[in-house]
């Protein structure tokens, strides 16, 4: 099939318009050795045909009945609105919003995204999304470096490893200086040269750091050295403190737990706040309020474009263009939809619920949380024989917890275990029965 | 176009103004460089006490659609800036050579004043980028 | 009509819809959590659902986008987005994936296929599906280079980029720590090669970054030329790949001698641009800059498993996860739909369609590049009547119920109007924005104030930039 309307009159109609004879004539500038005559791809497929071949594909996926598995990636439950908003192509097929009066509707929602997510963080800006929380921390890396002017960017353990490694490459091309360091000797690597030091909490591994103290810290020995946090599951400001009311300057996260599918990791949405002194470095899409030229009425607008590589060009802190609009959009219709009591059951849920599991589990001989802070919804399990566990999660339909070891080849036999409020006491039940079945004076009989 | 340039002022090629005073010179851009920017929405100022060269880099001056660099006329010392611009840059629409001033420099070579262009000079320079 | 925002649509009534039950015991959250961490504010808003779904349907009405007319967006491509991605995007068995689970396959032969098919279509060897949009593409594209350089202990510090470029283009080279030298086009709208072989020979430049058709609409006919002296002081060609849709089936990257190229899913695979995304930017390039190809890469078994294979002279990641998965699908669906023919069929009618257009606005309005263009073209407001600017037309057009083109871009046009019409509009919808610019352009002689003014049919008047950009109010 094509989507293109003409039929072979209308084209000849318009090639004699041109005083052109064929399609061919059209492309008379093009040295001839260049022009391809077939491309060796299949033949088109109808509809139907289509439709058939993915779905077949599709099966080649695995989709489980509960979901032990987050890392950066999460299940929760997204409400019918969001797919319904989104849908609405008035949304879906437009174009960034440059012509502002024909683009209201976005606009408005981009401003109460970036209103929403202010409120939600207590940051005091935000902007108007990046592509997702790896590259919004990398950015976030190189507008620490332009504040300060300074060259070294201090990472913190527990960052998600595939973040940690997007800033090294990001840092890599514009030559900054990336040192990775415990909360241990944190302080031993604080020195004057330091543009920011970066923390996830809750980390990769499920600690909720005490980010109070730990900035208070820092603050103290280096007060310009600017602190980032990140977050990969930001449900949890539903219930924990919000970076705002804290020492960071600049705050990131993975928005994909707004209401946004797994979708096999992307798209995403890069939530990206500062401080407002920092306004004016921030990268990517700001929406602002304004009034009409010849009027009273007030209505929105793309604002302090001067920032971005469109007008600075090689001198712009950052080459995005655009945001990730329809995601942004997903987010705010799924923060509205739960509200504010919503959100902060959703996240009290996913507290609860982990924590129930942990607790079982830490009664099974031989399994141990690994975690020595309080967690949200991710803790380390400690196991004795990780494949059986594995393999039996997915006989039983459960999709299972991550192996570790797939970034720290050290810790073997432990998986990171993610529940969230679409677990039931069912599943995690389930999943207590496989531990027990697989308990240290249990082994053999499996 | 008449840009209403000053007599007792110098300018430069990249559309500087200077007004010296002793060792002290007051710098701002010209009425020509504000009227090529269009409307100013924010000025970077720089830090007090911060020595440039001439030449460099040490503002930045945006519009809606642009953005202009202010650099050093000559070598010096950061010692004032015009901090009214930071709730009021359109005072550099409006006044670029008296209340749009930009900031105030301790001159490092007073040799380097030479290399200044008058009136006339600046005169041509604008002419020649065809306005 | 109802103007207010959603802040103001709030009740204190707690929303249980979207919530399960809980269904373990719980337990004081402080036993769990120290109260230190716990807040204390919530200021997010409860609106019923209702007045949410209202508050959308009501914004979408105020908002344009090619499923309500023609989006002439120079450079952007804006062609139909067919419904059928969308359905495949949401089946469970993608929509549902977890990037990091086992039974993975099916997402990642979509992966394998696609970049299979981008292959055949560009002429390169090897392809990353990773980066997230056309910028991050380039960046990409550009680490490469810099990976190329350094693996052969070659100091490059430069990059070409012609006058007509995006703007992203020294942007990204900057985020890629090369500096920029930037060759002016010549009166062709082409690269004048005498200036491009000087540029080349100041040392350490590691090459240029070129989009052919160039931003003007113009294919530059001297572009085996201008690779070949690129690649004889030893640098290498990017492909910035915006402008890829009238090339589709006619001509390819690869063969004009381009070693990098980054693609726009979201422009010439017609994926939907959600207003400003999520796009996605794969990078193609020749077999020598696959092994640095950004982290994962895929490769094939014998026995037909897709797997991860782990390069130590790669980049590194660009992005977590697999890239935009959702639109690559859509995007891999939505060239299997058209095939080989369907898609040499894109190129040539897109082509057709903006030279219609060339052909009969140039009756009015100044083209000052006046030759066959490909995709797109470039007018400028030279001429026309009255002072009235393009920005003026532009707010004009949206009057009359159609979105305006790209304005003030390139930068080599003095207001400019860079018109794109793609192969998806029908005669008629190119007949109207004809007939619409025609009587604009009589409005700008008789009736100048109208333009001056406008636009006067939207749901709001021309905003004011300036106030936003002096005193930004970016939240409530």
């Amino acid at each position: 099939m094509d989507f293109i309307p003409h039929d072979d009159k209308t084209i000849a109609e318009m090639l004699k318009d041109l005083g052109l004879k064929e399609l061919d004539d059209l492309f008379d500038d093009i040295p001839k050795d260049l022009l391809k005559t077939q491309l060796n791809i299949p033949p088109g497929l109808s509809e139907p045909d289509l439709l058939n071949k993915l779905v077949k594909i599709s099966e080649e996926n695995k989709v489980y009945q509960s979901n032990f598995l987050g890392a950066g990636n999460y299940f929760h439950y997204i409400p019918s609105l969001v797919d319904f908003v989104i849908s609405r192509s008035e949304f879906y097929t437009a174009y960034t919003p440059y012509q502002a009066e024909a683009s209201q509707g976005y606009l408005q929602a981009i401003y109460e995204y970036q209103s929403i997510i202010s409120r939600l963080t207590q940051m005091d800006v935000a902007n108007a999304s990046m592509y997702d929380g790896s590259t919004a921390l990398a950015e976030a890396a190189i507008m620490s470096t332009i504040i300060t002017s300074k060259n070294i960017v201090i990472i913190m353990e527990g960052i998600h490893p595939e973040y940690v490694e997007v800033v090294k490459t990001y840092c890599w091309g514009q030559n900054i200086e990336l040192r990775i360091a415990s909360q241990d000797d944190l302080m031993n690597n604080l020195s004057e040269e330091v543009a920011s030091i970066m923390i996830q909490s809750p980390n990769f591994f499920g600690d909720i750091e005490d980010v109070v103290e730990i900035s208070k810290k820092i603050k103290k020995s280096a007060p310009n050295c600017l602190i980032v946090q990140v977050m990969t599951d930001p449900t949890c400001l539903g219930v924990l403190q919000p970076p705002g009311l804290t020492n960071i300057d600049i705050f990131v996260a993975e928005g994909q737990a707004f209401g946004i599918c797994p979708s096999f990791g992307g798209p995403g949405l890069g939530i990206f706040t500062a401080k407002q002194k920092y306004l004016r470095k921030i990268p990517g899409r700001l929406v602002g309020k304004t009034k009409e030229l010849n009027g009273e009425r007030e209505g929105f607008i793309l604002t302090l474009q001067a920032r971005e590589q469109h007008i600075r060009r090689e001198k712009a802190s950052s080459n995005i263009c655009t945001n990730q609009a329809l995601c942004a959009l997903s987010a705010l219709i799924y923060l509205l939809s739960v509200g504010s009591h919503g959100l902060r059951e959703i996240a009290t849920q996913n507290i609860q619920k982990a924590h129930y599991l942990k607790e079982k589990l830490a009664l099974i001989p031989g399994y141990e949380i690994l975690n020595k802070k309080p967690t949200y919804n991710e803790f380390l399990l400690k196991c004795p024989d990780i494949d059986k566990f594995i393999i039996e999660c997915k006989n039983v339909n459960i999709l299972p917890p991550l192996r570790i070891s797939s970034y720290y080849p050290n810790m073997k036999n432990v998986l990171l275990v993610c529940v969230t409020e679409i677990n039931s006491k069912e599943s995690l039940d389930k999943f207590l029965d496989i531990a027990s079945k697989f308990q240290e004076n249990n082994m053999g009989d499996s | 176009m008449d840009y209403n340039l000053r007599e007792d002022i110098k300018y430069t090629a990249s559309h500087e103004w200077v007004r010296v005073d002793g060792d002290i010179g007051v710098v701002g851009i010209t009425s020509y460089a504000q009227h090529q920017l269009g409307d100013i929405v924010f000025i970077e100022l720089p830090n007090i006490g911060l020595v440039l060269e001439k030449g460099s880099n040490v503002a930045e001056i945006e519009s809606v659609k642009a953005v202009g660099d202010l650099q050093m006329p000559v070598s010096g010392e950061i010692i004032e800036v015009n901090k009214a611009l930071e709730g009021t840059p359109e005072m550099v629409n409006s006044s670029p050579f008296d209340d749009g001033w930009i900031l105030k420099i301790k001159i490092k070579h007073s040799d380097e004043l030479g290399t200044l262009l008058s009136i006339e000079e600046y005169k041509k320079i604008i002419e020649s980028e065809g306005h | 009509m109802d103007t207010k925002i959603i802040f103001e649509k709030s009740f204190n009534r707690s929303n249980r819809n979207f919530i399960t039950k809980m269904d373990v015991i719980a337990k004081d959250l402080t036993e769990i959590i120290p109260t230190s961490l716990i807040r204390k504010e919530l200021p997010l808003p409860n609106v019923p659902e209702v007045e949410i779904v209202r508050h959308y349907v009501n914004l979408s009405n105020k908002n344009y986008g090619v499923d309500t007319g023609i989006y002439p967006l120079g450079s952007c491509t804006m062609k139909y987005n067919p419904k059928i991605n969308e359905v495949i995007a949401r089946i469970p068995g993608f929509s549902q994936i977890h990037p990091l689970q086992e039974d993975n396959q099916g997402s990642l032969r979509i992966l394998i296929e696609l970049s299979k098919l981008l292959t055949e279509i560009t002429g390169m060897e090897g392809f990353t599906l990773q980066p997230a949009a056309g910028a991050h593409g380039e960046l990409v594209g550009l680490l490469i280079m810099k990976k190329y350089f350094e693996n052969k202990n070659i100091l490059k510090t430069k990059i070409i980029v012609p006058d007509s470029a995006h703007g992203t283009n020294p942007a990204s080279a900057k985020m890629a720590g090369f500096s920029i030298i930037e060759v002016q086009s010549n009166e062709q709208g082409e690269v004048p090669l005498d200036h491009l072989e000087y540029a080349m020979k100041q040392g350490d430049v590691a090459g240029i970054m070129l989009t052919n058709p160039n931003t003007l609409g113009v294919f530059d006919r001297n572009i085996k030329e201008i690779t070949r002296i690129v690649h004889e002081n030893g640098g290498l060609c990017y492909y910035d790949g915006a402008n890829l849709n009238p090339m589709l089936g006619v001509c390819r990257p690869g063969d004009m001698g381009f070693d990098i190229v980054h693609l726009n899913l979201h422009k010439t695979f017609s994926t939907p641009h959600g207003g400003g995304g999520p796009g996605s930017g794969p990078v193609g390039v020749i077999e020598e800059l696959i092994p640095f190809l950004p982290e994962p890469c895929l490769i094939s078994n014998k026995d037909g498993m897709i797997c991860v294979e782990r390069k130590d002279t790669s980049i590194g990641r660009i992005k977590a996860f697999w890239g935009n998965f959702g639109i690559i699908l859509r995007a891999y669906s939505y060239i299997l739909a058209l095939g080989a023919e369907g898609l040499s069929r894109v190129g040539r009618i897109s082509v057709l369609n903006a030279n219609y257009l060339r052909h009969n606005l140039k009756k009015r309005f100044h083209l000052p590049y006046d030759r066959i263009c490909k995709h797109e073209f470039v007018l400028s407001d030279k001429g026309i009547p009255n002072d009235i600017t393009t920005e003026d037309i532009a707010k004009r057009i949206l009057d009359y119920g159609i979105y305006a083109p790209t304005i003030y871009f390139p930068l080599i046009v003095n207001g400019a109007l860079m018109i794109e019409p793609t192969e998806t509009e029908t005669r008629n919808n190119l007949d109207r924005f004809i007939d619409i610019l025609f009587k604009i352009y009589d409005e700008a002689k008789e009736n100048p104030d109208i333009l001056k003014k406008a636009p006067h049919n939207t749901p709001i008047g021309r905003l004011d930039a300036v106030l936003a950009a002096r005193t930004p109010k970016l939240r409530e």
